[in-house]
């Protein structure tokens, strides 16, 4: 087991090389426009003096390595442009915390009503009416219009400000509730898929000519079994919390981590970009190893590793 | 000899005897029932699964009969251009953020009303006209002659007219006419107690009649003949959902907008699938190439996005193919991923290792064997992918990588909409008509994917 999880970390690093050399490289193909702010005014000599400043100016392979070389050092670099001068280590380790505290709660709070939404689904016909016309809405309307939709009208319910306030906590309930529904209507839809498929299984026969009362079969055998496949999904979803929602956060302007990699892709901020599509495709990659080390730790039947007579 | 020649006479004597035996049976349902065999077809018992969920079927007509609008609407008789900027022929100024209304009617008169009137070059069969007979500049004296709750009688240099009693400076008592009186901002004064004008500052306060509804006009003075109808834009056609914020007509915008989106969604599902079955099918049936493309799999999917569509959008200039190949390279990923998860599911059963032993090659096994098995899935996957692509236009919009303003889609109407959302309140119009039709749109799409995997699925068939 330990042979195949280093096996899996070692193949991780050089993937997570190959992508960062060709988001460099991607990055490098950018509009030089696009590093400065009123490019139309600058003379080409003070173009040229501030692209060598930033070391734009280098072949690649000198710009890849210095880059890899820092790296390598535990230097994510300076922000060129989103904050000028300032430590890209830094501004993630303020920016971060938010984020995952928002989503870490959004995720209980999913968990917490999308799991009883899907068991209760896959049980009664009323709550299987009902949570598909939810599902249904959720997954249907892009997340844009009802994120505006529970801003405006939520707001006035609650009587409470549009925007985020860290000291009011009033404030908190629209973004985490927000942010939980695709992620429940998530839960519902696959528990309720995995339970009906479970009870049609031949032990549930079983179990019910035994005699077990429906709740226990339904607790003890079909609920444990359907979870399975969702608990690959978890660790992932857990690590993500970080990149932040980026429609949630712009709208209640909560200082998060959600669209600063589409702010400083924007903005052209290479250092930034580099780090941050860093750390995702870490947390990417490891959530799916956590993942497949998780479901084979609940499911003794599932083996990622090779067994004698397999091919 | 003579055997040989019986022998002949026999076999012509059989295949007479065969002909009749053998002849080909006509169809009849009570005879294949006794004998345990049905005329089961794929696609037929398909369609009559899929034909017997009501809702399915109501959704899909309702996209059927939304589809053939968004061609038919620009033919319509009275439609505005989706890029015309209206103008009040007045002023010249941009018709913004007119309300929804059907036939622009802003007020009607009674008979014999007098109207000041203008007419303006160009625009045959209407006058531009106004009850306002001048406008009294700020803190300048005039006498009031009646005074009334509402409107207050007054004379100003000559002009006995009307004005509003607000905000005037009148003394203790107004009911003691006549006295002088002002006002400290500029006041409208009207011919009669009623104001007629346009409350919208672009308009110059101009109204439109037809010319057939009034008299000629004298020193500039039209008179009604009956009861008239004021027009607040010179066209009975109205503004069905309103104006938006530079005058363009938003109906027309909706429709245009929706046929936008729905050839985004199609042409991108389309290429998703073809490309990423292609791609799903070689990825999960063939193992040398699984560790490979695995690996490029998940250095693709790492690469972020937004990158990619900056990259697009600056190689390419903006426009609907622009996003349409941008959303294509960035989408096949997913498809292919969840193909080839489903061949691996699949690949090893056992009517795939018979054919395998018969001596069918991996296209044969691939083409004949595995994907007929996936098309319930395939098809799934791609209903969901056209309000999936949809919906990211609405995101590819939201992050400003859009299709420019000038070709509509239901992406940047609804990020215009959006914009105005919060702060006007009156405006609100501008964010739901766009949302309502793309609600529509995507939830049939999901709802009709859904029921025709499940007629798809032979699970499902009887």
């Amino acid at each position: 087991m330990l042979k195949y999880v280093l096996k899996r970390l070692l193949s991780a690093v050089f993937t997570l090389a190959i992508i960062l050399t060709i988001v460099f490289f991607l990055l490098r193909q950018m509009p030089i426009e696009g590093y400065f702010d009123n490019f139309d005014k600058m003379s080409e000599a003070a173009i040229q003096s501030k692209l060598r400043q930033m070391g734009l100016n280098d072949p690649f392979f000198v710009q890849l390595k210095r880059f890899f070389a820092d790296l390598l050092h535990g230097d994510l670099g300076a922000s060129a442009k989103y904050r000028v001068g300032e430590s890209v280590a830094v501004i993630i380790r303020q920016k971060a915390p938010i984020s995952i505290e928002f989503g870490l709660v959004s995720m209980l709070i999913a968990l917490v009503l999308g799991v009883p939404l899907g068991a209760a689904m896959a049980r009664s016909k009323v709550w299987d009416r009902f949570g598909t016309v939810f599902i249904v809405l959720i997954n249907a309307v892009p997340s844009a219009i009802y994120y505006i939709f529970i801003q405006m009208y939520g707001t006035q319910l609650l009587g409470t400000k549009m925007l985020f306030d860290k000291t009011l906590p009033v404030t908190w309930i629209l973004p985490l509730f927000s942010m939980a529904l695709g992620n429940i209507a998530y839960y519902a839809m696959w528990l309720r898929r995995y339970m009906v498929d479970e009870m049609t299984h031949d032990y549930v026969k079983l179990a019910r000519a035994k005699g077990v009362p429906t709740r226990r079969i339904m607790m003890k055998h079909v609920f444990r079994n359907a979870v399975v496949p969702m608990i690959q999904y978890l660790p992932t979803s857990l690590l993500y919390t970080v990149c932040g929602s980026i429609y949630i956060e712009s709208l209640y302007s909560i200082p998060g981590m959600g669209g600063l990699l589409v702010e400083v892709i924007s903005l052209q901020d290479n250092p930034m970009v580099q780090a941050l599509v860093m750390i995702f495709s870490c947390i990417g990659i490891v959530g799916l190893l956590i993942g497949d080390l998780l479901m084979a730790a609940v499911d003794p039947r599932i083996s990622f590793v090779k067994k004698e007579g397999s091919r | 000899m003579k055997s040989m020649a019986d022998r002949a006479a026999n076999r012509v004597e059989a295949g007479a005897q065969a002909d009749e035996r053998f002849g080909f049976a006509t169809y009849d349902p009570d005879a294949a029932e006794r004998r345990g065999y049905s005329d089961y077809s794929y696609w037929g018992s398909t369609l009559r699964a899929f034909l017997k969920n009501r809702v399915a079927l109501c959704l899909l007509l309702l996209l059927v009969v939304l589809l053939a609008f968004t061609f038919i609407q620009p033919y319509l008789p009275g439609q505005y251009d989706a890029n015309r900027i209206n103008n009040y022929p007045a002023t010249g100024l941009q018709v913004n953020n007119m309300n929804p209304s059907m036939h622009n009617v802003s007020g009607t008169v009674p008979a014999d009303t007098l109207l000041r009137c203008t007419e303006v070059k160009g625009l045959d069969g209407w006058y531009s006209v106004t009850n306002e007979i001048l406008t009294i500049p700020k803190r300048t004296d005039f006498t009031v002659l009646e005074y009334g709750e509402e409107w207050c009688r007054v004379s100003y240099k000559g002009q006995e007219g009307f004005l509003k009693n607000q905000r005037l400076k009148l003394p203790d008592d107004p009911t003691q006419t006549p006295y002088e009186a002002k006002c400290n901002f500029p006041i409208s004064l009207f011919f009669e107690s009623a104001d007629y004008t346009n409350d919208d500052t672009n308009s110059g306060g101009y109204v439109y009649v037809r010319r057939a509804d009034v008299n000629e006009p004298e020193n500039g003075m039209v008179r009604t003949k009956a009861e008239t109808k004021l027009y607040a834009f010179p066209s009975t056609h109205g503004f069905l959902f309103g104006t938006n914020s530079i005058g363009q007509d938003l109906w027309a915008r909706v429709w245009s907008g929706t046929r936008t989106s729905l050839y985004i969604g199609f042409m991108v599902a389309l290429t998703e699938a073809l490309i990423g079955i292609v791609v799903g099918v070689i990825w999960g049936y063939v193992r040398a190439l699984d560790r490979i493309l695995t690996e490029v799999y998940n250095v693709l999917d790492n690469i972020p996005t937004t990158i990619v569509l900056i990259l697009i959008a600056y190689i390419m200039s903006p426009s609907v193919s622009t996003l349409i190949f941008a959303m294509c390279m960035t989408r096949w990923m997913g498809m292919a991923r969840f193909i080839r998860n489903q061949i691996i599911i699949i690949r090893d059963r056992d009517y795939n290792i018979a054919s395998r032993c018969l001596g069918a090659d991996s296209r044969q096994i691939m083409i004949k064997n595995l994907l007929p098995y996936l098309v319930s899935v395939i098809m799934l996957r791609m209903a969901l992918a056209i309000p999936g692509a949809i919906g990211s236009e609405v995101f590819i919009t939201y992050i400003g990588l859009g299709v420019p303003l000038d070709t509509p889609s239901l992406g940047n109407l609804i990020n215009e909409g959006r914009k105005l959302f919060a702060g006007a309140p009156a405006l609100r119009y501008q964010l739901f008509f766009p949302t309502i039709i793309l609600s529509l749109v995507t939830v049939s799409f999901y709802i009709i994917g859904n029921a025709f995997a499940d007629a798809a699925d032979p699970k499902n068939h009887v």
